[in-house]
């Protein structure tokens, strides 16, 4: 036994037989797919077709009823949320929850005391106010405006999606998942996020991107997996995903051509 | 006489907010309503007395033991009961409800009633104000309400775990995103909770004597409180307290002694018509916007 060398790089996750069966229904069933380090992958579908589902199978915060899920070559299949985020995986939400009793910069306080951004940063916390504010700025909180200072409860919904994107972004993740990032927003707060996330990937960061704005995604999406019933109906470059027959069917209805 | 119920009716106030401090810190942190709360007053106290009387332990250490055990009584009830029914209220209610019945009972079935069980006053002795006296072990009882509130508040604000319980009582969800563990959070602020009702039985029961009426007591006394104040509000606690307090030292002093259990009831019933969340929750504005 043994003896095999590995010529491949491990993807940064690996998902193998992802299957989660919600009651009778089947949420998600027999996914599979490797994602290397680095990449943009774009997760679209019509509603109901398992996109959270797999979102929150892979943070934590739903067991998987079958399947295996690898990040950096380890299991962490059924990993409780917190040690999940650990690993170095952050996601967003659809609908956001920020702390709305605190200032918008104080939002991004409780993650920057976790202990793995104290372990990357050397074992220092350093200023969190400062790196707070710095955050902000990078999604487009205006610098030195009163804004970053408001009561989240106060902002308004645009603000609010960066402010969830920051809040990812904080825990100084490898891997972030965006849950329908753009859902809610006008075309121009859609236009001034996605430099945001061009920005986040030529860092080297990899990314998932639940999205329903195709357009939008397909400018930065590496590659794009279609998800109809729970299930991988396609995957590969946006172009000839969107070429195949079953994903214009599940798009379109079977009028297509 | 007024001076008198001004400085009795601060001291009551003081009993009430240290007897609600613990269920308040455990509600407004894992949304656990812990009524086995009264159950875990009576344990600790019928604890030191055991240790002191049985045991020959020396009184402080004692105390010190007592806390302890009741800190990890708190995680034993939350590992072995709340974790398997967690985010279904009325069985949470009903689980320590129940686990608080069977405590206390237990306590009588094993004749733990009658006038011997009472424990010493830590410090004997007092001094009057005008005319009215007042013993060093009330005027303690004071004191730490105020110390452990001041305490609360700083491990609350300016602590990495105190940040951590005030994350996952705003929103689970937000918090477990940024990799805290509500569950480990959720046992702390039982054990937590627990602690600090035995920190009140261990300076109110030297009063008077300890006997298991007195845990449904204490729950009922904290439920008020919590109830007028808004669960989960520390300084709805606070200034329910004082409310509660003085009007039962008021109605004992210049109505009947006997009606002052009625107060807190009462209490309760305006609140729950007139606000139903409170004096001060904030409960209602958190949810959803969106």
């Amino acid at each position: 036994m043994g003896g095999y060398i590995m010529t491949e790089q491990v993807p940064l996750l690996r998902v193998k037989n992802l299957t989660k069966i919600f009651g009778g229904v089947t949420a998600v069933s027999n996914m599979d797919f490797d994602l290397p380090e680095g990449n943009l992958l774009g997760v679209i579908g019509p509603n109901g077709s398992g996109k959270t589902t797999l979102v929150n199978l892979i943070t934590g915060f739903v067991k998987p009823t079958a399947g295996r899920i690898e990040f950096r070559g380890k299991e962490i299949t059924g990993w409780p949320p917190y040690k999940v985020v650990g690993e170095g995986i952050s996601r967003t939400f659809q609908m956001v929850r920020p702390f709305y009793q605190l200032p918008a910069f104080k939002n991004l306080i409780v993650p920057l005391y976790s202990p793995r951004v104290k372990k990357l940063a050397g074992g220092k916390y350093g200023n969190r106010d400062a790196v707070a504010l710095d955050l902000l700025e990078e999604v487009g909180f205006e610098r030195d405006a009163y804004v970053s200072y408001k009561k989240a409860g106060a902002l308004p919904q645009g603000y609010l999606k960066r402010l969830e994107l920051a809040k990812s972004m904080a825990l100084r993740p490898d891997l972030i998942i965006l849950d329908e990032l753009f859902s809610g927003l006008s075309l121009a707060e859609v236009a001034s996020i996605v430099p945001i996330i061009e920005k986040l990937k030529t860092k080297g960061k990899t990314i998932i991107m639940i999205e329903h704005r195709l357009k939008e995604l397909f400018r930065i999406a590496d590659r794009v997996m279609v998800l109809n019933y729970g299930r991988k109906i396609a995957e590969g470059r946006a172009a000839e995903v969107m070429e195949s027959p079953d994903v214009k069917e599940a798009y379109l209805g079977s009028e297509g051509e | 006489m007024l001076l008198g119920t001004l400085i009795y009716g601060f001291v009551n106030s003081a009993i009430l907010a240290l007897l609600a401090m613990g269920f308040n810190l455990t509600f407004g942190i894992s949304g656990v309503a812990n009524f086995a709360y009264g159950a875990v007053y009576i344990f600790s106290g019928f604890s030191v007395w055991i240790f002191l009387n049985t045991f020959g332990i020396p009184y402080l250490s004692a105390v010190l033991i007592a806390i302890v055990l009741s800190g990890l009584m708190g995680l034993a009830i939350y590992y072995g009961v709340i974790l398997r029914i967690k985010g279904m209220p009325l069985s949470e209610v009903m689980a320590t409800f129940g686990l608080g019945l069977a405590i206390m009972e237990l306590f009588r079935y094993f004749d733990f009633v009658g006038f011997r069980y009472t424990l010493p006053i830590f410090f004997d002795g007092s001094f009057s104000v005008g005319e009215v006296y007042i013993d060093y072990q009330r005027m303690m009882i004071g004191l730490i309400a105020v110390a452990l509130t001041v305490c609360l508040y700083l491990f609350t604000n300016h602590t990495r775990t105190g940040l951590a319980f005030r994350a996952i009582a705003q929103d689970e969800r937000t918090a477990l995103t940024f990799g805290i563990d509500a569950d480990l959070v959720g046992a702390l602020s039982m054990a937590l909770g627990c602690a600090l009702a035995a920190i009140a039985a261990v300076v109110i029961l030297p009063l008077g004597t300890i006997a298991v009426e007195g845990g449904y007591e204490v729950l009922i006394n904290a439920l008020a409180v919590c109830i007028v104040g808004g669960l989960g509000s520390t300084v709805g606690i606070l200034v329910a307290s004082v409310l509660i307090g003085f009007s039962q030292t008021f109605t004992a002093n210049y109505l009947e002694p006997h009606w002052m259990m009625l107060v807190s009831l009462i209490a309760i019933a305006i609140v729950l018509v007139v606000k139903p969340s409170g004096l001060f929750s904030h409960q209602k504005e958190l949810e959803e916007r969106i």
